[in-house]
């Protein structure tokens, strides 16, 4: 390369790179103002759709997540060929609620999708997403092929550094993630950080190359969703994540929402505790994310509203 | 009258080649069960199905040879259907004097050679030579390597255009010898039939050797009217199986396909399709030996038909077939390799089935003897525990139909777990891909030493081998590898874990 073009490229990327943390910041301002509401909303003892709509209003709304004209991906779990019952996959009615909630709010379109475990097409249609996304007026995304992903990244990764995120996430305005709460027999949970793995092509290599750390490295991506809501209405608390029988869920009818990927996941794991024992230092991936700046699992210090319907 | 005969045929032919080749492109999900229906209404399919218990498709077969002759080989067979439409095209590049068929003599000797080939080792219970000449098996690897590899790169170009409303699709059923083994017998096909219309059919392939015996003595027949006959010649010239003697004003029977062309054509009304049983006995037949020689094939080739029928189905002989170590898995519905060897024809229906694409064609894995069959490899993905339609789709009874229950508890292989090999034990990490993939639980986490890791434990006895834990296992050696069960199964059920329902009214932060 020539030494001027060099200097170009250089002077370009450095204005490139500048805007870009111009803008986050932006961004973060933006959500600090809006986020006078709640950090964290915890809501129990409803339907999906009934203690959706509660934890959205004190949260400030889905108008202050998503804009007018803004094209918006909802990623839930959608990982096993498995009913609603099973709770392998987010409620459908909470994801509904979600998508129509979004296109209320404005939004240009809604589109949701999951790299599945089990055969896609089963996945997307057993778990009732599939009807329940259609219904509500958005689309799903093909996500079975490598062809949709690309390669992002991530400098702040520990192991994980870079990584083919799903081109949906890539070109969409804002995110929403949705995962179920779940025991996990390699993660010990899954939650909202672990749904990061239905985002990404390769998945081996998180397993290879320390999952906890890999789950926590994932979630330093530059393209953050602006809101984690956790379905709880079933949870799985044996034999997750894909689960073997009904003996395997129990219903607990809670929802969580936060900006913060950690401090939601922290609270779903405190509340999962109750119905079977699982500590904090067990579930790796929460601390090594506080390390990584992501978010905080101190959520005593945050500002939190419990409602019980 | 013949004219509606010989348009029905074409059409409804035309229907037939294209349903069954659309069935191998979309055979899977929704199209299963009627495919499915359609593919068992072919002969070779049939007869294997009749020792799977399923008799409908093969008593339609052979009373509609004995009515009205080999029907089968001019409207149901997509190979003989493919015959007649290339030999349609190559007509468009023939001068008129050279579209024009002539009388040849009958190869009977190389016919029953190949018959023999084929049938001896069937009765003996070795379906391998059948494997390479039954016709519909042909045509299911041609749909299945061609069509449904040119529908995927088709798709996946419109795909490029419309990529919200269709999805990109990989051909994964790629084994390079019986794609060039497809493509040898297609190349063949092609220049027989654009030669010499139905040659293949009447000399090589064996299906149509077995039912032109048969249609020798069927009801319905062309018959050639001697004294109307003025020896025009033109059925003769539209005679694609060539077998309209004008010499002496005889059809050989054995190798005529039904097709309606003759009659058709004829502008005397010397050619007619009647009912002919009773004229063969009588006298019109100048050639007296004629008539009882051709009751006399028919009578062996049912003869053969029924004796290979009763020999396999007694399974008297177990003759020394080579037993070299067996790492193939066969699909379930297999029941064993052996009864997957004795009935499977590789048309590789399940494999154009599969959602998964994790079913090929083996090279070596079950033996020289299991050439081409279908075989799991978890290379790409694992067998669906929700899914059974493999079994489904089979029409020879190669894999017998199996219920989602059952299929769930059918053990094709059992998992070997390497300790050595494992993530978990290598780099001091969590892992737990296998126990995640695991549908039964034969894989569980437990507690591995001193450390606060979780290691898998292996329990063979609820493994249904159906590959997740080998396909997910992320070490560079599989940790996990399914190793084929000879005999499939019934594996135990998975245990039940009941768990005290908690009742929960705080949020526990």
């Amino acid at each position: 390369m020539e030494r001027r073009n060099f200097i170009k490229a250089a002077i370009l990327s450095s204005i490139a790179g500048a805007i870009e943390l111009k803008s986050s910041n932006l961004f973060a301002k933006e959500s600090v103002v809006a986020s006078k509401e709640n950090d964290l909303v915890a809501v129990m003892g409803g339907e999906p759709e009934a203690m959706y709509k509660k934890a959205i209003q004190a949260m400030g709304g889905m108008s202050t997540f998503v804009k007018r004209g803004q094209k918006v991906v909802v990623k839930p779990n959608i990982g096993w060929d498995k009913k609603p019952e099973l709770s392998a996959n987010t409620n459908p009615l909470l994801v509904a609620a979600i998508v129509k909630d979004c296109l209320n709010a404005g939004a240009s379109e809604v589109v949701v999708f999951d790299h599945t475990c089990d055969e896609w097409q089963s996945c997307y249609k057993n778990s009732g997403i599939e009807d329940a996304v259609k219904n509500a007026g958005g689309r799903m995304a093909f996500a079975h092929d490598e062809k949709y992903y690309k390669n992002v990244a991530l400098p702040k990764g520990v192991r994980l550094k870079e990584a083919k995120f799903h081109e949906a996430i890539l070109n969409c305005d804002v995110w929403i993630n949705v995962p179920v709460l779940k025991n996990h027999g390699g993660a010990k949970m899954s939650i909202a950080m672990k749904n990061f793995m239905g985002i990404v092509w390769d998945r081996r290599f998180w397993h290879s190359n320390d999952l906890q750390q890999c789950i926590a490295d994932c979630t330093t991506f530059n393209k953050m969703p602006v809101l984690n809501i956790v379905d709880a209405y079933r949870i799985m608390t044996q034999n997750g994540p894909k689960g073997k029988s009904i003996e395997d869920v129990q219903v607990a009818k809670a929802v969580f929402m936060s900006r913060d990927i950690v401090a939601v996941d922290t609270a779903a794991v405190k509340f999962f505790n109750q119905f079977k024992e699982m500590k904090m230092e067990d579930v790796g991936h929460l601390a090594l994310a506080e390390k990584l700046n992501v978010g905080t699992t101190k959520i005593d210090n945050l500002k939190v509203a419990k409602f019980k319907i | 009258m013949y004219k509606f005969l010989k348009n029905t045929r074409v059409v409804l032919s035309i229907i037939f080649l294209v349903v069954i080749s659309l069935s191998f492109v979309y055979l899977s999900k929704d199209g299963t069960t009627l495919f499915a229906g359609f593919l068992k209404f072919q002969f070779v399919p049939s007869v294997l199905g009749l020792l799977a218990g399923s008799f409908i498709a093969f008593l339609v077969l052979f009373i509609l040879t004995l009515l009205f002759g080999r029907i089968y080989c001019s409207v149901l067979c997509p190979v003989g259907v493919l015959q007649d439409v290339i030999t349609k095209i190559a007509c468009r590049f023939k001068t008129k004097k050279n579209r024009r068929f002539n009388y040849d003599k009958p190869k009977n000797i190389l016919r029953y050679i190949v018959l023999a080939i084929v049938g001896l080792p069937f009765i003996f219970g070795i379906t391998l030579p059948l494997v390479f000449l039954d016709p519909y098996s042909n045509y299911g690897r041609i749909a299945n390597q061609l069509f449904r590899k040119g529908e995927i790169l088709l798709n996946n170009q419109l795909a490029n255009f419309f990529p919200e409303t269709l999805y990109h699709k990989v051909f994964t059923g790629f084994v390079l010898g019986s794609f060039l083994f497809s493509v040898v017998f297609l190349l063949v096909v092609v220049v027989m039939s654009s030669l010499r219309g139905r040659l293949y059919c009447n000399t090589i392939c064996p299906v149509g050797t077995i039912l032109g015996m048969i249609s020798r003595i069927s009801l319905f027949k062309p018959i050639i009217n001697k004294e109307k006959c003025t020896t025009c010649r033109m059925c003769e010239f539209k005679c694609k199986s060539q077998c309209i003697d004008l010499a002496t004003k005889e059809i050989d029977h054995s190798r005529c396909v039904t097709c309606f062309n003759c009659v058709d054509t004829c502008k005397f009304g010397a050619v007619k399709y009647r009912y002919s049983f009773a004229a063969s006995k009588s006298s019109e037949s100048s050639d007296n030996k004629e008539p009882k020689r051709g009751r006399r094939e028919a009578m062996i080739a049912m003869g053969l038909i029924g004796t290979a029928l009763a020999t396999r189905a007694f399974d008297k002989f177990q003759f020394g077939q080579a037993k070299p170590k067996i790492v193939g898995i066969a699909p379930p519905g297999a029941k064993s390799i052996t009864h997957l060897k004795k009935h499977c024809t590789s048309c590789h229906a399940c494999i154009a089935a599969c959602p998964n694409g994790i079913i090929k064609p083996a090279v070596m894995e079950y033996g020289i003897d299991g050439i081409m069959l279908p075989v799991l490899n978890f290379k790409d993905h694992f067998c669906g525990y929700e899914c059974n339609i493999c079994s489904q789709v089979c029409p020879n009874g190669a894999l017998l139909p199996l219920t989602k229950e059952e299929k769930q508890l059918t053990q094709i292989g059992k998992v070997e777990f390497t300790l050595e090999k494992c993530i978990v034990h290598t780099d001091g990490t969590d892992c737990g891909a296998c126990d995640e993939h695991c549908p039964t639980k034969a894989i569980t986490m437990v507690p591995y030493g001193d450390t606060s890791l979780f290691i898998p434990s292996v329990n063979q006895s609820i493994c249904i081998g159906c590959g997740g834990c080998e396909y997910i296992c992320p070490s560079k050696e599989k940790a996990m590898i399914v190793h084929a069960n000879e005999i499939h199964v019934i594996a135990q059920k998975p245990t039940k874990e009941e768990q005290k329902k908690v009742k929960v009214d705080e949020f526990g932060f």
